[in-house]
């Protein structure tokens, strides 16, 4: 489980940007988490409070987008779900193929005055 | 309420770890210390090959080590027993090293008169592969008993891999590797690795992958 670690450096760089900005108070923060990153949304939630307990952050919510897995066939270029499809393209059965989003783990946005 | 304003971010949380990293192996270069990181699962060999390596290449280069481990010394016990230079890191529970964590280990042991770092990250075929150390190569070792479809189970640890150390190759005979169809799931996720079977017990091997450890720091370098 490294998800904690990871959230003390994402508090830290929002905590960069809230400075940078001159903002006041921050509401919400959004992150967008890849089907195959290495982090998992459900720890990341879990672990949250104890993130960003005596911090800015505290008492703010926590929004999770999550993007699909996709990938394009090697053979045949169609775009296909990875995990859904157990990485074998539906329309031709190869298992080649190029990865076009999924491991993207990302502060989107910052909902603040 | 509606007085919030959305700030649009869009910043990866990796990418700084990843500049962090880059930043780290250019000054690494420019000292001219070679920083190894050596990954596997736990159990792998990777005590006992640091061993071999210290007892290989000791008298001809400055060799330091940096043991990761999640809580506990026993490694870094085994490596100050070579005699080489040993600092112990505790990760604190976090199953991976990150670029700030192994600057701040190279710090503690101090690079000034090193010419190889080796660093034994956590015992982990998942993390440490998504995390840039800033290492100047990286090497992974996969052994006999550990099975040979490792690499279409964790082919991201096998494409960051310069290089491929199968160990436990004494013990071949027990299991049924199949080092043939190993190689070939490798180098279809990582067509440039290079694989070095060895076994850390007996020595049989260790000549080529000191050969390969030798010819990386010279060129890195610069001689
Ligand atoms: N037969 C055989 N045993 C080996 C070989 N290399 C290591 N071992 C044994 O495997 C066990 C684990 O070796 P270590 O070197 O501690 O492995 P490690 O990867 O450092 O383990 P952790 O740090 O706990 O993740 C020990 O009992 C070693 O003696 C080898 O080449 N052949
Ligand atoms: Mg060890
Ligand atoms: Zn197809
Ligand atoms: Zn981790």
């Amino acid at each position: 489980m490294h998800e904690l670690g990871i959230m003390f450096h994402v508090v830290k760089k929002v905590e960069a940007i809230v400075r940078e900005n001159g903002l006041a108070e921050v509401e919400a923060i959004v992150l967008q988490i890849g089907e195959l990153s290495p982090v998992v949304p459900q720890y990341i939630v879990a672990c949250y409070p104890a993130a960003v307990d005596g911090t800015i952050l505290q008492n703010t919510r926590l929004e999770i987008e999550t993007l699909p897995a996709n990938a394009r066939c090697g053979r045949c270029g169609k775009v296909y779900n990875l995990i859904e499809r157990r990485k074998i393209c539906p329309s031709c059965g190869s298992e080649e193929f190029e990865l076009l989003c999924g491991r993207e783990f990302n502060i989107k946005e910052i909902r603040a005055c | 309420m509606d007085s919030f304003k959305v700030l649009e971010i869009k910043e990866s949380v990796f990418a700084d770890n990843d500049r962090e990293a880059e930043r780290l192996r250019e000054a690494l270069r420019r000292k001219k210390v070679f920083l190894l990181n050596l990954m596997a699962s736990p159990g792998a060999g990777k005590t006992t090959l640091l061993t071999r390596t210290i007892e290989t290449l000791g008298n001809e280069m400055r060799i330091g080590v940096m043991e990761a481990d999640i809580d506990s010394d026993v490694d870094a016990k085994t490596i100050s027993k070579t005699g080489a230079k040993v600092i112990q890191l505790h990760t604190g529970g976090m199953c991976h090293l990150d670029a700030e964590m192994t600057k701040q280990g190279l710090e503690g042991l101090g690079t000034d008169d090193m010419d190889l770092v080796i660093l034994e990250n956590v015992g982990n075929l998942v993390c440490p592969a998504e995390f840039d150390t800033g290492a100047s190569r990286n090497a992974m070792i996969l052994s006999v008993p550990e099975g040979d479809d490792k690499p279409l189970k964790y082919p991201l640890m096998f494409s960051v891999s310069d290089v491929l150390i199968i160990n436990k190759i004494d013990a071949a005979g027990i299991f049924d590797f199949d080092f043939e169809a190993c190689a070939q799931r490798a180098r279809k996720i990582n067509p440039d690795i290079r694989i070095i079977p060895v076994s850390a017990k007996t020595g049989e091997g260790i000549g080529e992958w000191a050969d390969w450890l030798r010819a990386s720091v010279r060129q890195w370098r610069g001689e």
